[in-house]
């Protein structure tokens, strides 16, 4: 018995060495980044600050959590970018002639359709995900500027679900925090979960093992198409407007969070809460910058070597690890 | 002997602590061609892999060419002539044949592939071989026979002396076999040295001058190939494991589990006949490309079959594929562990537990305390050797990695296993518990096993019957006592 209690503490404590190489620099990170920030800027450490960034990162947070199980399973869904903007378009649309109820719907059928249409190609068909989620995207991009006709869609009394604050927390925050312990709880502890991580790691072995993958990969996708409805409908109900530039380059926004939070490229590893702490990194990033007065162009050139970073970590770390073995 | 190309002079080898080379010599002479036998496990590649300076030995003397090398790496071997041919092709399938002789040698003038120069040599050195292969032709599109020989043109445009070919027959057609042995003569002529490892006795007389045989990390026989009876060689290689591999126990049972009747895959395999009872373990044995691993491969819903059926306790058999078969209760592991068997970053317990999370939980959650518990109970009854259920399985020994891909399916309560190469790249040691544990498995649950697999010892230590197989064809059926090793062989060659 106390042998069996032996292991088990063996074990957490393995747990935590496992886990803590892979978020352990970047938590470090993001703890010096607040510092810096706390001490650089006195509008920093504010609660209504940190609503601001959270509010900012809801709707990447949103694609994040299925972003986060496809590059798990070895995928990549590029096309979240422009699909949330033709959901804001449609939105738009909808809500003017229809109603709320009517346009929420209308997203809802949107997201289930552009999930599928991506799953279809890149399971059924076989194509590679980043190839055809790279032609949704342009193809959507294409078609958020027809639905408009290059302009943006002004709509009313749509503000609620991007700025109310029931007991004081902005709904946006609290959609992202109960998608994500969706994720959280389903990547850990179910079967659909533990199954992205095999498909992941050795999809041939998954496949010989047993393991539905097209099946998976297809619902990952449809979780994918959802969400980037989902954080379409946030978005323009933001801006009170439809706006087919509204989330252009949001697809940078989530690959780069998720890769931060360790998750590989190559698949099999990864966990949500490195996805949140990279994004918080990357919220807290931007938010400061704009405190500290820098040129917003300079967000996204703080973004871009943020990705860079992070692969060229994901890589030392792989490559570290082979020479281990 | 003047001409004498390469040396090794008491060679040892330790890989962590554990001996596998106990000094071995090991001569080569110019035009001379050394066979050299032995078990899996008995040194061999080791040993051509310290020639080739892949391994640096733990003591011992390497001489090439007369000049004694108190260190060898790749670089220096390359340089003193030393080329290796593999079983594996490392070729670039999608380059012209031309290309591939001169693969990163291309003739050239500044920066361009002087392609008339290329094609005009490659076409020499084929013609040198008498091997007629177009040189534009594409390597991808030939057949594996060509593009060994392909391979062996290149070492030849590199200066080879000393040439090592590591089982180039094992997938080969008869034509092509007595083609490289063609250009082997050739070879022979133009005074290359050439080290020639197989598991195919019947080609050391054609083909050697010399036969050394390796067993346990030592160097057993060395005579010459032509005086070299074939049971000289088997005994030689056999030595004292075999009096030691004592026969199990053979199970009876009477209740079929599942029984084949005219199956047939296309031209894989043919109007194949067996029936397996509860806790019996059959053998298909044959050469690689036999028809075992496939008929594995067609039960598990990898391969279609074109005819005949499959009875699985009296019920028609039928599926539709690998997650149908695992979902009827048929586990398979594959010969490719990398590539087809582990999920190489994830945890041991997760590799184990992934055919049983449907029973570790309710309502699709998975209780992660139980995929521990199931590692451990395993880990304990497999004698797995790890530092715990989170250590990643690729950090793992490779018998102990086959032990959790072995206790993957027990764990999932199959009533059937199929079995491919069950012991590739396992050491002696654990192959010994594994051929236990699945003996031991087999009795206990009643799971009828068929191990698909080229190695003799194997099906002697593990099996109650065996069907041997060749081209594709059950050639015959050995059972109980007279399956044994010189039955085995001479039956399949």
């Amino acid at each position: 018995m106390s042998n069996d209690k032996g292991t088990e503490v063996a074990q957490s404590q393995n747990k935590v060495r496992r886990r803590m190489p892979d978020v352990a620099p970047l938590l470090g990170f993001l703890i010096l980044l607040t510092i810096f920030f706390t001490v650089t800027s006195p509008y920093f450490l504010d609660v209504d600050n940190f609503k601001n960034i959270f509010v900012a990162l809801a709707v990447t947070g949103v694609v994040c959590v299925p972003g986060t199980m496809l590059m798990i399973a070895g995928q990549v869904d590029l096309s979240v970018g422009s699909s949330a903007a033709v959901s804001g378009m449609i939105l738009g649309n909808v809500v003017n002639s229809y109603g709320i109820s009517k346009g929420l719907l209308a997203v809802l059928i949107y997201g289930l359709v552009i999930g599928a249409i991506n799953g279809f190609f890149v399971t059924i068909i076989g194509v590679n995900s980043l190839i055809t989620t790279l032609g949704t995207l342009a193809t959507l991009y294409g078609i958020a500027l027809l639905i408009g006709n290059g302009q943006t869609l002004m709509m009313k009394n749509f503000e609620w679900l991007g700025t109310a604050q029931p007991a004081g927390i902005p709904l946006p925050i609290l959609i992202f925090f109960v998608i994500a312990v969706i994720g959280i709880v389903t990547l850990r502890r179910t079967r659909y979960g533990r199954s992205l991580y095999a498909i992941g790691s050795n999809p041939n072995a998954a496949r010989v093992v047993g393991i539905r993958s097209n099946r998976i990969l297809f619902a990952t996708f449809v979780l994918s198409g959802l969400s980037s409805a989902l954080a379409g409908a946030i978005l323009c109900s933001q801006l009170s407007a439809g706006d087919p530039n509204a989330a252009r380059g949001l697809e940078l926004e989530v690959i780069t969070a998720i890769v931060l939070g360790g998750a590989s490229l190559a698949g099999g590893r990864g966990t949500m809460w490195g996805t949140i702490i990279g994004l918080t990194t990357i919220g807290v990033l931007n938010n400061g910058l704009i405190l500290l007065d820098v040129p917003t162009f300079w967000q996204r050139v703080a973004q871009g070597l943020m990705l860079i970073l992070a692969v060229s970590f994901d890589a030392t770390r792989e490559r570290l690890a082979s020479k281990r073995r | 002997m003047s001409n004498e190309l390469v040396s090794l002079q008491g060679i040892h080898k330790s890989f962590s602590g554990v001996e596998v080379l106990h000094g071995v010599d090991l001569t080569l002479g110019a035009g001379e061609v050394l066979a050299l036998l032995g078990e899996n496990g008995a040194g061999k590649s080791t040993l051509v892999k310290i020639l080739a300076g892949d391994i640096e030995p733990t003591s011992g003397s390497i001489d090439i060419q007369g000049s004694k090398l108190a260190k060898l790496d790749v670089y220096q071997a390359r340089q003193l002539g030393v080329r290796m041919i593999f079983q594996e092709l490392n070729d670039a399938p999608a380059l012209t044949v031309a290309e591939n002789i001169f693969l990163g040698q291309w003739p050239h003038s500044g920066p361009f592939v002087t392609w008339s120069e290329m094609a005009a040599k490659a076409k020499e050195v084929l013609d040198r071989l008498e091997v007629d292969i177009p040189v534009d032709a594409i390597a991808g599109q030939l057949r594996v026979g060509e593009r060994q020989l392909i391979e062996i043109a290149r070492a030849l445009t590199q200066d080879t002396k000393v040439l090592v070919l590591d089982e180039p027959t094992a997938a080969l057609s008869n034509v092509e076999v007595e083609r490289l042995f063609a250009v082997m003569d050739q070879l022979r002529e133009e005074g290359v040295g050439m080290i020639y490892i197989t598991h195919r006795l019947d080609e050391v007389a054609r083909v050697a001058d010399r036969v050394q045989v390796l067993r346990d990390g030592s160097s057993v026989l060395t005579v010459d190939a032509k005086k070299a009876t074939r049971e000289d060689l088997v005994s030689a290689m056999l030595g004292h494991a075999n009096a030691k591999n004592v026969r199990p126990t053979v199970t009876d049972t009477s209740e079929a589990a599942i029984k084949v009747s005219g199956l047939t895959s296309f031209a894989e395999f043919q109007n194949i006949n067996f029936t397996v009872n509860k806790g019996e373990v059959l053998a298909l044995f044959g050469k690689v490309g036999s028809g075992t691993a496939e008929i594995c491969e067609a039960l598990f819903g990898l391969r279609s079959i074109t005819a005949g059926s499959v009875e699985i306790f009296g019920k028609q058999y039928k599926t539709k594929g690998p997650a149908d078969s695992a979902e009827q209760g048929i586990g398979y592991l594959p010969a490719d562990r990398q590539r087809l068997g582990s999920f190489p970053v994830r945890s041991v317990a997760e590799n184990l537990a992934v055919r049983s999370w449907k029973h570790m939980g309710r309502f699709g959650f998975v209780n992660r305390a139980l995929e521990h518990k199931a590692f451990s109970r395993w880990a304990e009854a497999l004698r797995i050797v790890s530092r715990g259920s989170t250590q990643t399985i690729s950090t793992l020994s490779g018998g102990n990695q086959q032990k959790v891909l072995l206790a993957r399916w027990f764990e999932a309560g199959v009533n059937i296993l199929l079995l491919v190469e069950p012991t590739r790249g396992v050491d002696v040691g654990a192959r010994r518990d594994i051929y236990e544990i699945i003996r031991k498995q087999a009795k206990e649950s009643g799971m009828a096993v068929v191990v698909s697999t080229s190695d003799y010892e194997e099906v002697v230590l593990l099996a109650d019957r065996a069907l041997v197989m060749s081209r594709g064809e059950v050639v015959s059926e050995l059972s109980g006592n007279s399956v044994e090793a010189g039955k085995l062989i001479a039956a399949s060659s």
